[in-house]
């Protein structure tokens, strides 16, 4: 034993306190080989003499780049001697987090742990579920044009929420109990469960848009290794990082629960589309431009819906489903009494039939909307008669045909008979008669009548649209003074500013708006979501490779379900290899190459160009991982798997 | 009621003319109409204060009652033109169930002077109304229907008579209990109300209600359901089944064999083209986009196409060109990778189809896309990026059939064509859209594509169902196997969806005596025969 304790002999080990200021210097501790990491920090902190709570701080070794976490192991077993330079610093820091909604938040981030935990505590902090699907992502420097803009950015700062272990936050109020404390932390959270108001169309077209699938690919390169800490990938405290979804595999949404996690997903899809990060067609854009219209609207004149209790949600539940009673038994009494005192319209409107073969114009009838038909007659006074037709609208299609400047208002119906179609015009003689008897066609062709308790939200949806015509064309573009007025240019990407002007945009969304019209504010969002992930190209993240034995770069999109080639030069896709197939994957590190193979001996292998091959490694990786979630129904998350299929060598 | 009475004895005198028989029922038809005529008046002239606007307009679009009633006899007359056997049993089996619905209706008390309890009273009226114009549907078919039995089913006079007997006085019981609550309403309103005014606008709200109720009554059509043997059957439908439960009771009734291909399908005798119903979809609500006069046909037959979909996924939903083999296990786990998520992806289906011009007898090349959204082609001389395709149509209002013969009809370059138009077009239109593909292996490709970007995981939900009867189905015929009756142990089906079905199931029992054996074209055959031989017992 005396030997042992002789060969160990004193030696200095000088580290560096960070509380003590910039300009302390290091403090020198006398410690011997066998010393283990804890003792270090008992002396430490017995030397600098300071009280306060130390708990979060640890050791972190500057050449090596490694935090001595395990308390346990004794210097030798770390390696370290005298010219270690270690630094004694707190192992959560605060980080400059940019959400997919583009806010900015300042909160305290793990810098020890490996960054697929630092994400599963920003994510509980902001009360996000299935972290997983998140990670970090360094952002892509902005054109230092305008520095003070910058500084002007503002920032909400979280760094005073306590750090929790717990799996599940508390919740107070359908929000996390840190965020219920002051007004201003409530404040945050509603920013980060509401959608964003539609940016202005400057906003947008300063954004960086990628133009072509090598620059997407670039991007890729930027996502934050999930096996390593962030101090080793030289984040440093109050960096900025941006949380983004990385996996295009949505878990099990639930409007209830993911609040935040749904307003964010809509909003990182919602600037993908605007900026063109995926590609749609001009009819698409439109419906995506109606949904952003209809959301921001909803969301401003019912910003409750953000779950607060759960006694609010039953009630709402309750409400909910004495609705659908109410509507599913027509015989019901109080139904009866409704219909009794359904709305009636009859007006004079002038009708003209396009298809015929006759030159005569618009004529003057006297309508009346009965259930789902319109009838009409001579005149008024005939209107006890037969009338001269009756049409059924259900079923048909209805497009608005209006100009407010121009005094334009028509109704385009487009009705189904075994011959064809036909087509008739209803014009309208102002806003007020078009509001009332578009929404009537419009319930008509549901098979609804006016009865219906949705008319009159209806007659005000289409108010409020014609409304946002009007301001778009009365003054250009600056005309901000009623919160009803959009700028139609903010709902789609800057390829149709060029295209249309403002007012030649407001039809056509407002076409596609007829369709959403009456979703509510989580039903507009689902469908947009859904209809993103509907697009062809959802879900591919490019990476420009380079496969054995081919002389030219290519791109593999990594989908959650396969991988694709693309050949860069014509832009096709080449070939799909789906996971189904996979039989299994290697990363060769020190040639840096993947190498997959597929049943019926497919082999394929590349190296990666655009990013690391640990990132496509992480990529292929975890979409396996995420495809294994379905069928263990558990809530707890298994992250010993995720590393074992996205670490590589460097888990281990 | 007479004039029945008279035309039956006249028909079994004329045993043999058969010219002289068609011409007969439809006086007969005539007839009735007049009845129900004079019926609908008589209704009208109870109702109190009876606004002079309430004839029915010039074109009655939205007179559903009209509409099924003139549908219902439209098919039997067809049945009986033909001179087919109509499933007569089964008709009356329907109508029997009716009739204890109506009992049981009239021995409920009759609520009355007070305006509290007008809801009840509504409903009642709603039943009532129903019930009644349904009867006289019913009534005017069945004594229709038995007049022709009554000469093809030899020494059944008597039965007949009673059948008669039984409707007409349901017939009259229901007029009468109907204008019993108008009555009642007409009485019950003065009491209520004081003011005159008052009166009026209750009165007329009455009147609205009424109209809701006419409006809300449930259908019931008869429709003919052909086999692919030729033969055809006559069945009762409910509007609110859909083409599941319709096929579940036909192949309850026809002793067919469980499969999950049995099909409903539509064919267009003038435009040439067919689809297969859907099993979510509504029977009725398609079959009322058939014209008076239609020649369409509604065809039971076992189509393998309709869910090979979801048997091989790997030929529809990889992209792939060529077809393959799949292990079961990567076939289970492709679909519901495809459809068990939040959400379905449109197979990408591209490439190159013959579009029909508009109005003209060329067709002419070009590229199509599928996307969720709508079928979209690449413009002249443009890339097929997104931004650039053109919206060729959105699937929303069209369905997607199968043109038959296209090579002939329209000079088509191959007889491999799909049709894109909106169910109530029946007739040639510029709003229908004429694709061609070069084999039938794209186009099936395309139509499932196509059927997928439309209902999405509606379908596969509709698969899963339809495995389900089948194997359930499976489960009991191997159990009872050595029963021999059908017509009893088939009310032992656990998932017998119409309440009618077990009744009006002995029609066809007696004739399909050999049991169930699990192979298809062995039971089919058995089952097209003892048709056959029912038919030729009869005539």
């Amino acid at each position: 034993m005396s030997s042992l304790s002789c060969s160990m002999a004193a030696w200095d080990l000088s580290v560096t306190v960070v509380d003590l200021g910039p300009d302390a210097p290091p403090v020198t501790l006398s410690v011997t080989s066998d010393l283990h990491v804890g003792g270090v920090i008992l002396k430490l902190v017995e030397k600098t003499q300071i009280k306060r709570d130390w708990s979060d701080h640890a050791l972190w070794w500057e050449q090596k780049q490694k935090w001595l976490l395990r308390t346990a192991w004794t210097l030798e077993k770390y390696e370290i001697h005298a010219d270690a330079r270690l630094l004694f610093i707190p192992q959560h820091k605060p980080l400059r987090l940019g959400l997919p909604n583009g806010i900015t938040l300042r909160l305290l981030a793990s810098f020890s742990s490996p960054v697929f935990q630092t994400v599963m505590g920003i994510c509980r902090m902001l009360n996000i579920r299935h972290p997983e699907e998140l990670s970090l992502l360094r952002p892509v420097e902005e054109k230092k044009k305008k520095k003070d803009k910058d500084s002007a950015e503002e920032i909400y700062d979280l760094t005073e929420v306590p750090l929790s272990s717990a799996s599940r936050p508390c919740l107070y109020n359908g929000m996390p109990a840190h965020f219920a404390d002051s007004p201003q932390m409530e404040a945050i959270y509603k920013m980060l469960s509401i959608t964003q108001p539609p940016p202005a169309p400057e906003v947008i077209a300063k954004q960086y848009r990628p133009a072509s699938v090598v620059d997407k690919a670039h991007i890729n390169g930027r996502w934050l290794d999930s096996s390593r800490c962030l101090m080793q990938q030289g984040i440093q405290e109050n960096d900025r990082v941006w949380l983004r979804f990385k996996y295009f595999a949505f878990y099990d949404i639930e409007p209830k629960y993911d609040v935040v996690r749904l307003a964010q997903l809509y909003e990182q899809a919602r600037w993908a589309i605007l900026l063109e990060d995926i590609d749609c067609t001009e009819e698409e854009m439109m419906l995506f431009g109606a949904l952003q219209y209809h959301i921001s609207k909803v969301s401003q004149s019912e910003p409750q819906l953000m779950s607060t209790s759960a006694a609010m949600d039953d009630l709402d539940s309750a409400l909910q489903s004495l609705e659908v009673k109410l509507e599913g038994e027509s015989s019901s009494a109080s139904e009866m009494l409704e219909n009794m005192t359904a709305p009636e319209l009859n007006d004079y409107l002038k009708i003209f039939r396009p298809k015929r073969l006759t030159l005569k114009g618009y004529k003057q009838y006297w309508f009346k909307f009965q259930d789902t038909s319109i009838s009409y007659f001579k005149s008024k006074e005939e209107s006890i008669g037969e009338p001269i037709q009756q049409i059924n609208l259900k079923g048909c299609e209805v497009a608005p045909d209006v100009n407010v400047t121009a005094s334009k208002f028509l109704i385009r119906l487009l009705i189904p008979a075994p011959e064809g179609m036909n087509e008739v015009y209803l014009r309208c003689e102002n806003e007020q008669q078009y509001a009332q008897w578009m929404a009537g066609c419009r319930l008509a062709s549901k098979g609804k009548s006016l009865a219906d308790n949705s008319f009159q939200s209806e007659i005000q949806s289409i108010r409020s649209f014609l409304a946002m015509q009007k301001t778009n064309a009365g003054s250009h573009g600056n005309a901000h003074a009623a919160d009803e007025s959009i700028n139609t240019h903010s709902l789609v990407s800057p390829r149709y500013h060029k295209k249309y002007k403002a007012k030649q945009l407001t039809p056509r969304i407002l076409d596609a708006y007829q369709n959403v019209a009456q979703l509510s504010l989580t039903d507009a969002v689902m469908r947009f979501l859904q209809i993103w992930q509907a697009l062809p190209d959802f879900g591919l993240s490019y990476v420009v490779v380079r496969f054995k034995g081919s002389r030219k770069d290519e791109v593999l999109g990594i989908a959650p379900n396969r991988l694709i080639r693309i050949d860069l030069g014509v832009g096709d896709v080449v070939k799909t290899w789906r996971y189904n197939n996979m039989k299994q994957w290697n990363v060769n590190w020190d040639i840096r190459q993947v190498a997959i193979e597929f049943e019926g001996n497919i082999n394929i292998a590349f190296s990666c160009v655009t990013a690391d091959c640990k990132i496509v490694h992480e990529f292929i990786g975890g979409y396996i991982f995420m495809s294994t979630r379905s069928r263990e129904k558990s809530d707890t998350l298994n992250e010993e798997l995720f590393h074992k299929l996205t670490g590589g060598h460097e888990a281990l | 009621m007479e004039v029945q009475d008279l035309v039956l004895e006249e028909e079994e005198e004329e045993e043999e003319d058969s010219d002289k028989e068609d011409q007969d029922l439809d006086k007969m038809f005539g007839a009735w109409l007049g009845e129900l005529d004079k019926l609908t008046q008589s209704l009208d002239d109870g109702r109190p204060e009876q606004p002079p606007q309430q004839k029915a307009p010039l074109r009655q679009e939205t007179n559903m009652a009209n509409f099924s009633y003139r549908f219902s006899i439209y098919n039997i007359n067809e049945a009986l033109n033909q001179g087919e056997n109509v499933d007569l049993d089964a008709l009356m089996a329907d109508l029997c169930s009716i009739e204890q619905e109506l009992s049981t209706i009239n021995t409920k008390p009759n609520s009355s002077g007070s305006m509290a309890r007008l809801g009840l009273t509504d409903t009642k009226v709603q039943t009532c109304t129903c019930l009644c114009s349904m009867y006289m549907d019913e009534a005017a078919r069945q004594t229709s229907s038995h007049s022709l039995s009554s000469h093809r089913r030899t020494g059944s006079v008597g039965t007949v008579s009673e059948h008669e007997v039984k409707l007409l006085s349901i017939l009259r019981m229901t007029e009468c209990y109907c204008f019993g609550l108008l009555c009642t309403i007409s009485v019950a309103i003065p009491v209520y109300v004081q003011e005159e005014q008052a009166a009026k606008l209750k009165a007329e709200n009455i009147r609205v209600a009424l109209e809701k109720i006419k409006e809300a009554q449930v259908k019931k059509l008869v429709i003919r359901v052909h086999l692919s043997d030729e033969s055809s059957k006559t069945m009762m439908v409910d509007e609110r089944q859909t083409v599941r439960q319709v096929l579940d009771s036909l192949l309850e009734k026809s002793h067919c064999g469980y499969s999950p291909d049995w099909s409903l399908v539509e064919t267009i005798n003038e435009l040439q083209m067919e689809r297969i119903f859907e099993d979510h979809e509504n029977l009725v609500e398609n079959l009322l986009n058939w014209t008076r006069d239609s020649q369409n046909r509604l065809m039971f037959t076992e189509r393998i196409e309709k869910y090979a979909l979801f048997k091989n996924p790997q030929n529809y939903l990889l992209g792939r060109k060529e077809t393959c083999e799949m292990a079961e296990r990567n076939k289970e786990a492709l679909l519901e990778e495809c459809f068990g998520g939040s959400s379905v992806s449109v197979p990408e289906m591209e490439g190159v189809l013959w579009l029909k011009e508009d109005g003209k007898k060329s067709w002419k090349k070009r590229y199509f896309l599928l996307r969720a959204s709508g079928i979209y082609y690449v413009p002249k001389g443009k890339a097929k990026a997104s931004r650039d395709l053109v919206c060729f149509l959105q699937l929303d209002h069209v369905n997607v059939y199968h043109g038959q013969d296209y090579k002939s009809k329209y000079k088509a370059p191959t007889d491999y064509c799909m049709v894109l138009k909106h169910p109530q077009i029946q007739k040639k239109s510029q709003y229908i859209k004429y694709l061609c593909c070069d084999d039938v292996r794209t186009l099936q490709q395309w139509i499932n594509s196509i059927r997928i970007a439309k209902y999405g995981k509606q379908l596969y939900i509709n698969f899963q169902e339809a495995m389900r009867r089948t194997e359930a189905a499976y489960d009991w015929s191997s159990l009872s196997s050595s029963s021999i009756k059908s017509g009893s142990s088939s009310s032992s089906l656990p998932e017998s969806q119409s309440n009618h079905s077990s009744q009006s199931d002995s029609g066809v029992s007696e004739m399909t005596s050999s049991g169930h054996t699990r192979s298809q074209s062995v039971v089919s055959s058995i089952f097209s025969d003892a048709w056959r031989r029912g038919t030729q017992g009869e005539v």
